[in-house]
């Protein structure tokens, strides 16, 4: 039942549509301006060889970016939240580096590494850390303390600690961050594509401003929104294979 | 030299700013194959004295030593828990939690699915194996918990309020059950309880304590045969004077 109404999402974006073609052809937008839904879908079309390349060069950013801050956050997290002394340390420090926005680092980043991929990838990396550091942090700091004791009794290694009890108490919290750092990587990946790059969505969204291409913005901005549904639904799937032990534990897994 | 020896044991901690006597130099011995219940209200220290011996907590004073081997924040490994809340990973099933205190000992594989399959079968559970612990009752939970700690064949096993949660004729089935596996797999056991009767139907010495700062107040026989007769006269005069000795200890204390 649950499944079936999932399908029941799409009354909203039906909606959407719908008022979007009734406002393309109200003509309170010249026609110019506001293409109606079918022209963008044409574009889709038409333009496929030139959205689909852009495409690719996002993907391969916001993918390498994340995974970058994957296999950096996580580790260190689950560091900082098993050693107190870790957290006590790096607290403040997370807390201002987390709060600066991506967008203001952008200047400095093309200083350091000139126009192209270095720049984008880092920033996005960037971007995806926080969020994933901080869900690795709190999702150890959520472990039970009887857990640790029953591990401390039985004379457990912090290898298997690490590996038996951390890792799978933090993972759901771990794959909410991954949730999170994904929104941010693309949010990221296409202002950095906006300024840094000469490829990618961004740069074609900025691109198709300049030769008055509003069909071709549209379109860009489409296909970033489905892909974040995607990936959203990706870790979804993860997070059901992974951490079926949830089902029937909490509301929601 | 006993199995067991607890030799002037004081245990004081800060908690908001207050100093509390947990421990007030707490003399015990227990031999091998011996049942002792801890016994007292909240707060004489009962747990506390639990968690020394097991090695979760230090004492502040004096020396608790297993088979001659001093415990001081480390655990004895010939020493298994039980705890109050059965301590059980979420994400394992019944067969990865039973085998877990194996696992951390680095006992190969094979070995490890023998001992477990043995204890899951001693406890009941085959059927279930392959369930996580929020699909089972809390008894057969507990039961889990037992079987975890059994797996090392531990000489002395420490046991924290384990049916403290579980409804009256639960616990009374899982008090049979931990009479028959420990007169199948002896060892020592200190068993924390508040319960009187759970404490007179399990135990050969009772210890009871009191609060403020935790004492060992009396140490009682009991020397009723097993298995026990809770309807029993002898057992009735047994609470009894248990009981009486508690009251005592609280008034002693309310007027104090």
């Amino acid at each position: 039942m649950q499944r079936g109404l999932r399908l029941f999402g799409i009354i909203p974006l039906l909606v959407l549509l719908a008022v979007w073609e009734v406002l393309a052809r109200s003509g309170v937008y010249s026609a110019a301006l506001l293409p109606t839904p079918l022209e963008v879908g044409r574009v889709l079309i038409s333009d496929a060889g030139d959205l689909l390349k852009h495409t690719q060069a996002s993907l391969a950013r916001v993918t390498l970016g994340v995974a970058l801050a994957f296999f950096t956050a996580v580790p260190l997290g689950l560091m900082i939240g098993r050693f107190k002394i870790l957290d006590l340390i790096t607290d403040w420090s997370i807390q201002i580096f987390r709060s600066f926005p991506i967008i203001a680092l952008i200047p400095l980043a093309i200083l350091f590494f000139g126009i192209g991929d270095r720049p984008a990838i880092i920033l996005i990396w960037l971007a995806a850390f926080w969020p994933l550091l901080i869900s690795t942090i709190f999702g150890v700091k959520n472990v039970e303390r009887t857990l640790l004791k029953v591990a401390k009794v039985a004379n457990a290694s912090d290898l298997l600690i690490l590996r038996d009890i951390l890792w799978p108490s933090a993972l759901p919290s771990i794959l909410t961050g991954l949730r999170l750092a994904l929104g941010a990587g693309w949010l990221t990946v296409v202002t950095a594509e906006m300024m840094a790059v000469k490829s990618g969505l961004g740069y074609l969204i900025m691109y198709a401003q300049i030769i008055f291409r509003p069909d071709l913005i549209i379109a860009g901005i489409l296909i970033i929104g489905t892909i974040g549904l995607l990936f959203d639904q990706m870790v979804r799937l993860v997070r059901t294979a992974l951490c079926g032990w949830q089902e029937g534990l909490v509301l929601e897994s | 030299m006993s199995f067991v020896e607890i030799a002037n044991v004081s245990k004081t901690y800060e908690r908001r700013g207050d100093r509390i006597h947990a421990l007030d130099r707490v003399n015990l011995t227990a031999e091998f194959g011996e049942f002792i219940c801890l016994l007292g209200v909240s707060g004489c220290g009962k747990s506390t004295l639990l968690q020394i011996v097991s090695g979760l907590e230090s004492p502040s004073e004096g020396d608790v030593r297993v088979e001659q081997r001093p415990i001081d924040g480390n655990s004895h490994p010939e020493a298994s828990v039980v705890f109050q809340e059965h301590g059980l990973f979420p994400w394992m099933t019944v067969r990865q939690n039973v085998e877990f205190n194996l696992k951390a000992r680095g006992v190969a594989q094979a070995e490890r699915r023998q001992t477990g399959t043995e204890f899951i079968e001693l406890v009941g559970l085959s059927a279930f194996e392959r369930r996580y612990p929020h699909e089972l009752s809390g008894g057969m939970r507990q039961r889990v918990g037992i079987a975890r700690a059994l797996t090392t064949r531990p000489k002395l096993l420490l046991m924290d309020e384990p049916f403290g949660a579980l409804d009256a004729q639960t616990r009374s089935i899982m008090q049979t059950e931990l009479l028959q596996i420990w007169q199948t797999h002896k060892s020592a056991i200190l068993f924390v309880t508040h319960g009187v009767e759970e404490a007179i139907l399990l135990a050969d010495r009772i210890v009871i304590m009191s609060p403020r700062p935790g004492r060992i107040r009396h140490i009682l026989e009991v020397d009723l045969p097993r298995p026990r007769d809770t309807t029993s006269p002898a057992f009735g005069a047994l609470v009894r004077a248990i009981i009486g000795h508690i009251h005592e200890d609280i008034s002693l204390i309310a007027r104090a």
